[in-house]
Order: structure tokens, then C-alpha cells, then sequence
């Protein structure tokens, strides 16, 4: 058993099935040289490949030299489009296309200016032995930047053919050129078998085959004959390269058919050549790499065969590619009416062109031109008679019949389960059909049809893909949505079940205050008291619901009714002779009321307090007084936010604050209350910047709107004043006085850009330093509080500069001012007052004078002329 | 009388013999999910247009195996009628829809005209449309499945449908036959 290699080596040639012999008509073209024809005025260069791998390198209006490329591409499979002539770019636009449809395509449109002006990079040819050095890399690059592509007609890119997978064994150079009238190949191996052989020889160097067969149909001796001294006269290894002369037979220059004749193989449904080692180039396709490589010549012209009848001049001629057939057919003196068929390729597998107006390219190897003698207008189509001829003929073993059958039916996937796919269109079928049945045309419309089948396959599981993607992420977004939905609703519960706890405590608060009235009745106190204080529940529930709603009118009858209650209260003080533990905490009650009184009426306020102290003092203010106090400071919130707004329209609102405040004091003064204190702290922080900010704004227009910030202040006050007292309350005061140290920079913002406008802004300012300093008075008076006393003091010092500044500008306006300081100076003393009541409050006073001794360094710098001394009292 | 009972108990443990088999294939060889509906599935276009009447291909995949006809779907055609038919068993029914729906059409947006509202962005159910709000819209012509769902929320009408446009890729051969006569060559050349 031979090898096949040996079996090449002795010339065996196998048969393939099937095949005709129509009439070649090659006498026609291949007689005469290959000649050139005038050139055109206008080249047409299609660019399909802009926008997918490559981009235009040249734009309308540019001048382009004859072989300049026209696209630019980075990737392998780009294949470049070249100037076939020297011009001007006139237009880069559509034009109908060399192919069936005609479908415009995006063409180059290239005026020629008749220079043949060639593009630099095209050099002199090179030695062989200048080739043989260039390393595989350089020759392919070469020839990719050379846009060589398979000649034969499927115009395949060759770089990439020739950079194959696998190890090429045997080398096919095609020229069968088993179609009927062309001689393009035939002419071309008889007149430049030199240049072909150089270019086997590039392939032999980039592939290194170990055998190169030269294939040539025996009806073309002269060329076998060339072919042959053209091999013997190169540098080939001896026994590497052959001409073989292989029968007549169409079509045996089909690739697979030709592998199939030569070595006997078949190439599997869906496999290329190279899977077998084999590679087949097109002898034209040899050619233009020996140009490339050695010239650097880019791919700009083609043999290109004009035949038929209706041509007066047929031949083969060298052609521009992008040449218009229109100028072809003017030049080679095209016969025909418009309606003559002008075919493109053979009679066999080529296509009639619609549009003349269309460029040769680079796959064009034929342009047909026959007469009505030659092709005659289609016969009617028979019905099949299922004769089997076309199955006889069929070189790929497939039964035409069956596939016409299915393709006619439109089946065209049972079409396809006859191997459709594998029909290479080569037309036998048609030809020995009796029926006149074009079956090629069939099959191409199955194959296309099946081609958009798996195209749409392919695009609706796509669509597929992304409609189950964006489900899943709507999905996901909705469930991310629920969660965060979720969360934000407990975090509202939670809050929720916090306001619903202090609405319940205070519903059991007024249940308690109103035993404790009961009990304060029974121990001899008025009758007033106990309606007093049912009275003030109601008028806190009142002013609640006042504040929500934000009405003016209401807040100031709340207002109204509260004040009057505290006033009773003072007046039943007198009655209740016993001054027990509660002192204490009726101290630091006494102090706030004191200071609000104090601003309501500074006249009354000293003598009110004292008695004011009892009175609150009967109360037993346990736990109740925190949930109280709770309330309180919602209450206190919500009256803040209202007068924010309405301080302006009524001034009476204000007081509201202030029986907020007195209210939290009252609270505050238990001794278990000094959580609550905490938070009220943070409670009159935030009021006190609402206030701030309210009143920032609002100072210019009214006046009386300072005074919610001076009564927040006392609020604040009076809160701190009760953290004091009681010996744990420390840490409140620190708090206390950062709040202090936060109101006080807002008041100075305020002030900074208000004093000018407003005189009653810097009372503001020196009200805040009065509660401050009341605060710190109060940190002070504890005995651990010595830290915070200083802290304090720093603060005191920055809300002092601050007032001072203040005052300082707003003395010369308004002497109103001291007025203030002096009522300030009466609360502090009050408060003062207070605290050192206790036994163990003598320290805290010490530390509180040395306080307010600082402080009072720096209101005397500030204020020059008024004495500041009142603090001291 | 023994002979019965022995009958009875034999027929008795048989039953529960291959009831216990039976449960146990069951269990194991148990099909998750309808194959049908998957096949179904399969056949149909994913334009998830709604033409049908139902939320997208995979519910009206679903209703299929459950019985509802497949006539339904205009962007499948007669084709994916046919198949379906196949599929189910049933007899092919001409479609509900008239040809020219049935024609390949991609949205084209008219940029000028965009208000960038996102309405269509938000109805587009293979996300093939480009943009943000208050920015220009852009359809991803080859995402485009040609739904229509876009066309009807757009509050500026500017959203068209156009039949896609033929290429070399796309265009389909038809049946232009070259003919070739059996002329003799010695009487003509």
C-alpha cells in the first residue's frame, strides 16, 4: 500500500462523482495576451468592512496615490481596500454593489486624474534572496497590507489562510479553471509562470509543505507546459513541486472536488482543508503574493476574462479592481441592448448582474456577456419527473431531487437534513435537469432562507438572554426596594411604639397628678389647686395640639390659660407651711419660674419665687415627672417650631415657651429625673437652634422674636439648674454645655449679621450669656463639676467676646440693653441663690463665683460703661 | 374460602408491592418542570412583544401546554405556527395576524424629537434602548427585537418602527435563474 505521498509522487489522480462537460467556449478569450484597457474615469472601491473592523483612512476631497490604502483596520481578519488609481476621493457614498442583489454598499469613489502617480511604499522587486531572509511575520504582514485575497472567486482573505492551524502537508495551487469561457488563469500561467512559481515559493517558505501540486485542466497544454518550466527553472526542492494534468472535468476546480482528485480525499460536512493538511491557492492568488512580497504591491488589479458574444473585443485584460463594469462594457465595445444578461463569473456558478453601474472586484474573475444564441430566456420550468440525473451529476453526492423537493415545499429544515449545506452551487444539477428546473436557484433560496432561520435563532436567544436579565434585575431592584421599604417601616414602628409609650405615660402622669392634687387637697391646700392643675393638663394637652396644628390664635389662649396657672399655684404656695426634702428640687423649679417671671415681669419676679417653691414641692414628683418631662419637651418642640413661625405675627407666643420651660423645670426638679434632664438638655438644644435659626431671620422684621431665644434660654436655664443640684448630674452639665456653646456660636452668627438692622438682637445675644452663665453657675455648684467648670468658662469666655461685639455696636443705639443685663443678672442671682441654699453647695458656689468673675472680666471689656457687677448678685 | 383469602392477600401485598415501585419511580425519575414548555418556549421568536396576549414568550409558552391555540404569534409567522403545531399535536391554524405585521421591524427613535423622558427605556423589555433621563434615547438596533412596546408610552411620538433594512447579509436569493443553453461550439465560435 503506498502512501499518499508516494501516490502524489507517481501522478495518481482519483475520480470524482459526478460532473459535466458543458461547452467551454474558451477559444473566445484565451487566444490573444493579456492586454489593458483605457482607463476609467471613476473607480469604485467598496469599504463593506467600515464599521465593523477597520476605518476609512482617507475622507472626501483627499488626494490618493495609486496603491495608498483607503481603510485602516488593527485586527487580523481586516482585509485593506487600496487606490487602484492616482486622484482625488470624490465621494464616499453608496453604489450598488457586484453582487446579485445590487444592494448599494458604502463605496470609495475615486476620481482618476490620469497621473498613475504610485504610492511610496511600492519599491523595485527584491532578490530571492532578500525574500528568503524576511521571516514568516514580515511576509504575512505583507501580504494582509498588500488586501490579498483568493482570487479564484470566494476572494477569501489569503494572510489568514495562510496562517493556518494546523500543519500544511500538501499544497494545492489551483488552475483547473474548469468553467466554461474563462481563460483569466490560463493566460495569467502562460504569460507570468515566472512570477506565480515566486509566489509557491513564498507559500513553500511561510508553510513549508511537503509536496506542492500544481493543477491544471488538460485542455490547457500551453499553460501545463509553462507551468512546468517555470517550476524546473526555480529554487523549489527537487520532487517537492509538480504540475498535474487533471481530466476535463466540470467541476473539478472546486476545492473540494479538486483534494478529492488529487489525493482522494474528502473534506468533511462543515471541516476546511486545512483540517486535513492540505491548503489550496488560486494561481492568481500566487501571483499577487510574489508581487506583494517582492514589490510591496498592494492587490490593485486582476486578470479579468471579458467573453461572449455580445462583446466585439473579448479577451483577458488586466483591470483595475473598482473598475465600473459600465466602462468595461464601453471599452471592450459591449454589443448588447440594456436588457442583455452581463453575467458575472462562468454560465455555471456566476450571477447576473443587475447593475452595470457596479465595480469589479476582487473576486471577479469573468465578465460574461452572451449573446441570446448562447443563453437563451429561461424555458418554462417541468414538472420533475424524477429522472435521477441530477443525482448523477451532483459532484457532492447529495440528491438534488430530494433537496428540490423540500426546498420547493419551503421545508427547508428537512432540506437541510439532506445536507443542503454541503451543495456547493455548482450548477450541474441544473444543466442536466430535462425538466429545465433551475435547481441552484432553489437551493439558494433554502440556503438563505435557512441562513436567516438560524440568524434569527441566534438573535431571539439573545433577546432571550436579555429579557431574563433584566427580569432577574427589575426583580432584584423590587426586592432591594421591599427590603429598604421593610426597614424604613420598622424603624418607624419602633418609633412609633416610643411616642405611643410617652402618650400612654402621659395619660397615667395626669391620672397621678390628679391623686396628688387630691392629696394636696386633703392636707389642707385650696380648693383651687386641684382644678389648677386638672386645668394645666388640660392646657398642655390644649397647647399640644395648639403647636401641631401650628394655629397662632390658639397658642396664644394656651398661653394665656398657662400663664394663669402657674400664678395660682404661687398664690396656694403660701398655704403649704412644709418645706421638706423637695426643697431642693422646688429650688431649681423656683429658679426657672423665677427667671421667666423674671423676664414677664422683672418687677414681680422676686417676690413670686419663694412662694412658688412650696407649691411645686407638694407634688410628689416620681416617675411620673419623667414621662412628664417627656412630654414636656415633645410639647416644648412642637410650641418652638409654632412660634418659630408666629413670633412674628403675635409676640404672646413667646410666653408659651416660657411655661414650656417652667413646666420643665417642675419636672426636672425630682431627684430621680436626671436621665430626663439629659435629654431635655438635648431637647432645648434643638429648640434652641430652631429658635436660633427662626429667629435669624425674623429679627429684622419684629423686635419681640429675641425673646424666644431668651426664653428657650431660660428653659435651658432652668433644666441645668436642676442637673446640678443633684450631686450625679455631671455629665448633663457637659452636655448642657456644649449646647450653650452651640447656641451661642448660632446666636453670635445671627447677631453678626443682624446687629446692625435690629438693636433688640443683641439682647438676644446677652440673654443667651445670661443663660449660660446660669448654666454654669450650675455646673459649678456641684463638686465634681470643677472640669466642666472650666470647660464652661471657655465658653462663657467665646459667648461673652461674642455678646461683647455684640453690645459694643448696639450700645450707642439702644441704652434699653443694660435693662436686660440687669434682669439677666436677677435670674442668675436667683438661681444662684438656689444652689447655695444647700449645705453642700458651698463649694459649687466658690467655683460659680470664680466663674462668673471671669465672665464678668469680659462683659466689663465689652461693656465699658455698664457695671457688671449684677452677677455677682 | 381459604383459596379466596389467600387470593386476596396475594392480589393485597402485589398492589402494595408495585404501589411502593410505582411511588418510588416517582420520586425518582421525577420531571421538574413541563419539557413541553421549554420546547414550546424554544420555537417562539423572544420578542416578548405581547402580541399574543400574554406577558411575554415563556407565559405564552406556558398557556400552550396548557391548551391555548398557536396562532398567536404575528413576529413567529407561519413558520414558528407550523412548528408549534407540530409540537403540540394539533392541526396548523392560519394566524391571527396579517402579513404586514409580520414584517422585521426595528424602533428608530428621532433624536431631535427626544425628550429623554425614559418612559420607552422603561418599556422596553430587552433593555436594547440607550439613554438616561433628560438625555437623547438611542435604539440598539441589533437588541432591537421589534416589539413595538416602546411606541405607545413615548409622550413625544417620536419613535417609529421601520422595516430593517436589506443587506448582503440578510438578502435572500431569489429565483433569477441563469440559463444555460446546450449550444453546440462549433456552430458559434
Amino acid at each position: 500500500m503506498l502512501t499518499l505521498l508516494e501516490q502524489i509522487d507517481k501522478g495518481t489522480l482519483w475520480r470524482i462523482p459526478g460532473g459535466i462537460h458543458p461547452p467551454e467556449h474558451k477559444s473566445l478569450s484565451n487566444q490573444s495576451e493579456i492586454a489593458r484597457l483605457p482607463l476609467a474615469d471613476h473607480y469604485l472601491i467598496p469599504v463593506p468592512g467600515v464599521g465593523e473592523n477597520c476605518t476609512l483612512a482617507v475622507k472626501v476631497g483627499d488626494a490618493v496615490t495609486k496603491g495608498q490604502a483607503l481603510t485602516m483596520g488593527e485586527g487580523f481578519r481586516h482585509l485593506p481596500v487600496h487606490a487602484p488609481v492616482s486622484g482625488k476621493v470624490i465621494a464616499i457614498e453608496e453604489r450598488a454593489s457586484n453582487h446579485a442583489s445590487a444592494l448599494p454598499v458604502l463605496t470609495c469613489v475615486i476620481e482618476n486624474d490620469h497621473q498613475e502617480q504610485w504610492t511610496d511604499s511600492v519599491h523595485g522587486p527584491l532578490s530571492p534572496e532578500q525574500v528568503a531572509e524576511m521571516d514568516s511575520d514580515t511576509i504575512i504582514r505583507r501580504i494582509q497590507a498588500a488586501g490579498i485575497a483568493g482570487l479564484g472567486g470566494a476572494a477569501f482573505p489569503t494572510h489568514i489562510k495562510l496562517k493556518p492551524v494546523s500543519d500544511i502537508e500538501l499544497l494545492i495551487i489551483n488552475g483547473v479553471e474548469c468553467e466554461p469561457y474563462i481563460s483569466s488563469d490560463d493566460r495569467l500561467m502562460q504569460e507570468a509562470c515566472d512570477e506565480i512559481v515566486r509566489g509557491i515559493a513564498i507559500i513553500h517558505q511561510l508553510l513549508n509543505p511537503k509536496r506542492i501540486i500544481v493543477a491544471i485542466e488538460d485542455n490547457k497544454p500551453k499553460a501545463i507546459e509553462q507551468m512546468e518550466h517555470a517550476l524546473n527553472r526555480s529554487q523549489l526542492p527537487n520532487h517537492c513541486a509538480r504540475v498535474n494534468k487533471i481530466p476535463t472535468l466540470y467541476p473539478s476546480g472546486g476545492e473540494k472536488q479538486l483534494i478529492q482528485i488529487l489525493t482522494g480525499q474528502e473534506v468533511p460536512s462543515g471541516a476546511i482543508p486545512a483540517n486535513l493538511g492540505i491548503l489550496v491557492q488560486n494561481v492568481g492568488t500566487a501571483y499577487s503574493i510574489a508581487q506583494a512580497v517582492y514589490r510591496n504591491m498592494p492587490l490593485i488589479e486582476r486578470v479579468v476574462t471579458l467573453t461572449g458574444q455580445n462583446v466585439a473585443k473579448p479577451g483577458n485584460y488586466w483591470v483595475p479592481i473598482g473598475t465600473p463594469v459600465e466602462h468595461l462594457l464601453e471599452v471592450a465595445q459591449f454589443r448588447g441592448d440594456t436588457n442583455a444578461p452581463v453575467i458575472i463569473g462562468g454560465p455555471m456558478m456566476g450571477y447576473m448582474l443587475p447593475d452595470v453601474a457596479a465595480p469589479i472586484t476582487k473576486g471577479t474573475n469573468c465578465v460574461l456577456m452572451p449573446s441570446e444564441q448562447e443563453v437563451a430566456p429561461p424555458s418554462p420550468e417541468q414538472p420533475c419527473i424524477r429522472c435521477g440525473e441530477c443525482a448523477q451529476a451532483c459532484p457532492a453526492q447529495l440528491l438534488p431531487q430530494q433537496l428540490f423537493w423540500h426546498a420547493k415545499a419551503q421545508e427547508y429544515d428537512k432540506a437541510a437534513s439532506y445536507n443542503l449545506r454541503d451543495c456547493i452551487e455548482c450548477g450541474c444539477c441544473s444543466y442536466v435537469c430535462p425538466s429545465d428546473i433551475p435547481l441552484v436557484e432553489y437551493y439558494r433560496v433554502a440556503k438563505s432562507a435557512l441562513r436567516q432561520e438560524a440568524e434569527e435563532k441566534k438573535q431571539a436567544e439573545l433577546a432571550k438572554q436579555r429579557f431574563d436579565s433584566r427580569t432577574l434585575r427589575l426583580e432584584q431592584e423590587k426586592r432591594a426596594r421591599e427590603e429598604k421599604a421593610k426597614q424604613a417601616a420598622e424603624r418607624r414602628k419602633a418609633q412609633m411604639t416610643g411616642s405611643d409609650k410617652d402618650a400612654v405615660a402621659a395619660a397615667m402622669a395626669r391620672i397621678k397628678a390628679k391623686k396628688a392634687a387630691d392629696e394636696q387637697s386633703s392636707t389642707g391646700s385650696t380648693t383651687d389647686k386641684p382644678q389648677d392643675k386638672v386645668a394645666a393638663a388640660i392646657a398642655r394637652a390644649k397647647a399640644k395640639k395648639a403647636a401641631q396644628k401650628g394655629d397662632a390664635t390658639t397658642a396664644t389662649e394656651t398661653a394665656e390659660q398657662q400663664t394663669s396657672t402657674p400664678r395660682a399655684t404661687s398664690a396656694d404656695n403660701g398655704d403649704s407651711a412644709t418645706l421638706s426634702q423637695k426643697e431642693k428640687v422646688a429650688a431649681a423649679i423656683a429658679r426657672a419660674k423665677a427667671k421667666k417671671a423674671a423676664q414677664n415681669a422683672p418687677e414681680s419676679g422676686d417676690t413670686s419665687q419663694t412662694p412658688a417653691q412650696e407649691t411645686e414641692a407638694n407634688a410628689p414628683l416620681s416617675q411620673k415627672e419623667k414621662v412628664a418631662a417627656a412630654i414636656a419637651r415633645a410639647k416644648a418642640k412642637k410650641a418652638a417650631q409654632a412660634s418659630a413661625s408666629d413670633e412674628q405675627v403675635t409676640p404672646s407666643e413667646s410666653q408659651t415657651n416660657i411655661q414650656n420651660g417652667a413646666r420643665d423645670g417642675a419636672k426636672a426638679s425630682s431627684p430621680e429625673t436626671i436621665k430626663k434632664a439629659k435629654i431635655a438638655a438635648a431637647v432645648a438644644k434643638a429648640k434652641a437652634n430652631k429658635a436660633a435659626q427662626a429667629s435669624a431671620g425674623d429679627e429684622q422684621v419684629a423686635p419681640s422674636e429675641s425673646q424666644t431665644n431668651i426664653q428657650n434660654g431660660a428653659q435651658d436655664g432652668s433644666q441645668d439648674g436642676d442637673k446640678t443640684s443633684t450631686p450625679e448630674a455631671i455629665k448633663k452639665a457637659k452636655i448642657a454645655a456644649a449646647v450653650a456653646k452651640a447656641k451661642a456660636k448660632k446666636a453670635a452668627q445671627v447677631s453678626a449679621s443682624d446687629e446692625q438692622a435690629a438693636p433688640s438682637e443683641s439682647q438676644t445675644n446677652i440673654q443667651n450669656g445670661a443663660q449660660d452663665r446660669a448654666q454654669d453657675d450650675g455646673n459649678a455648684s456641684s463638686p465634681e463639676a470643677i472640669k466642666k467648670a472650666k470647660i464652661a468658662a471657655a465658653v462663657a469666655k467665646a459667648k461673652a467676646k461674642k455678646a461683647a461685639q455684640a453690645s459694643a455696636s448696639d450700645e450707642q443705639v439702644a441704652p434699653s440693653e443694660s435693662q436686660t443685663n440687669n434682669q439677666d443678672g436677677a435670674l442668675d442671682g436667683a438661681q444662684d441663690g438656689d444652689k447655695t441654699s444647700p449645705p453642700e453647695a458651698i463649694k459649687k458656689a466658690k467655683i460659680a463665683a470664680a466663674v462668673a468673675k471671669a465672665k464678668a472680666k469680659k462683659l466689663a471689656k465689652a461693656q465699658a460703661e455698664t457695671p457688671n457687677n449684677e452677677h455677682k448678685d | 374460602m381459604s383459596q379466596v383469602i389467600i387470593a386476596i392477600i396475594l392480589l393485597g401485598l402485589l398492589a402494595l408491592a408495585f404501589g411502593a415501585l410505582l411511588g418510588y419511580a416517582a420520586e425518582k425519575f421525577k420531571v421538574e418542570g413541563d419539557p413541553i414548555i421549554d420546547q414550546a418556549e424554544a420555537l417562539l421568536p423572544q420578542t416578548q412583544c405581547g402580541q399574543c396576549g400574554y406577558p411575554g414568550c415563556r407565559p405564552y409558552a406556558e398557556a400552550i401546554a396548557n391548551g391555548e391555540k398557536i396562532n398567536k404569534c404575528p413576529p413567529g409567522g407561519t413558520a414558528t405556527m407550523e412548528k408549534l403545531a407540530e409540537l403540540m399535536g394539533v392541526d396548523p391554524e392560519p394566524l391571527t395576524a396579517s402579513a404586514e405585521t409580520q414584517v422585521k421591524k426595528v424602533a428608530f427613535i428621532r433624536e431631535a424629537e427626544c425628550i429623554g423622558c425614559t418612559k420607552c427605556i422603561q418599556a422596553c423589555p430587552v433593555d436594547a434602548i440607550l439613554g438616561t433621563g433628560k438625555q437623547m434615547h438611542t435604539v440598539i438596533t441589533d437588541y432591537c427585537t421589534g416589539c413595538d412596546l416602546c411606541v405607545e408610552p413615548c409622550p413625544v411620538d417620536c419613535i417609529d418602527m421601520i422595516p430593517v433594512a436589506e443587506t448582503l447579509q440578510n438578502w435572500s436569493w431569489q429565483l433569477n435563474a441563469i440559463p444555460v443553453v446546450n449550444i453546440s461550439e462549433e456552430s458559434k465560435c
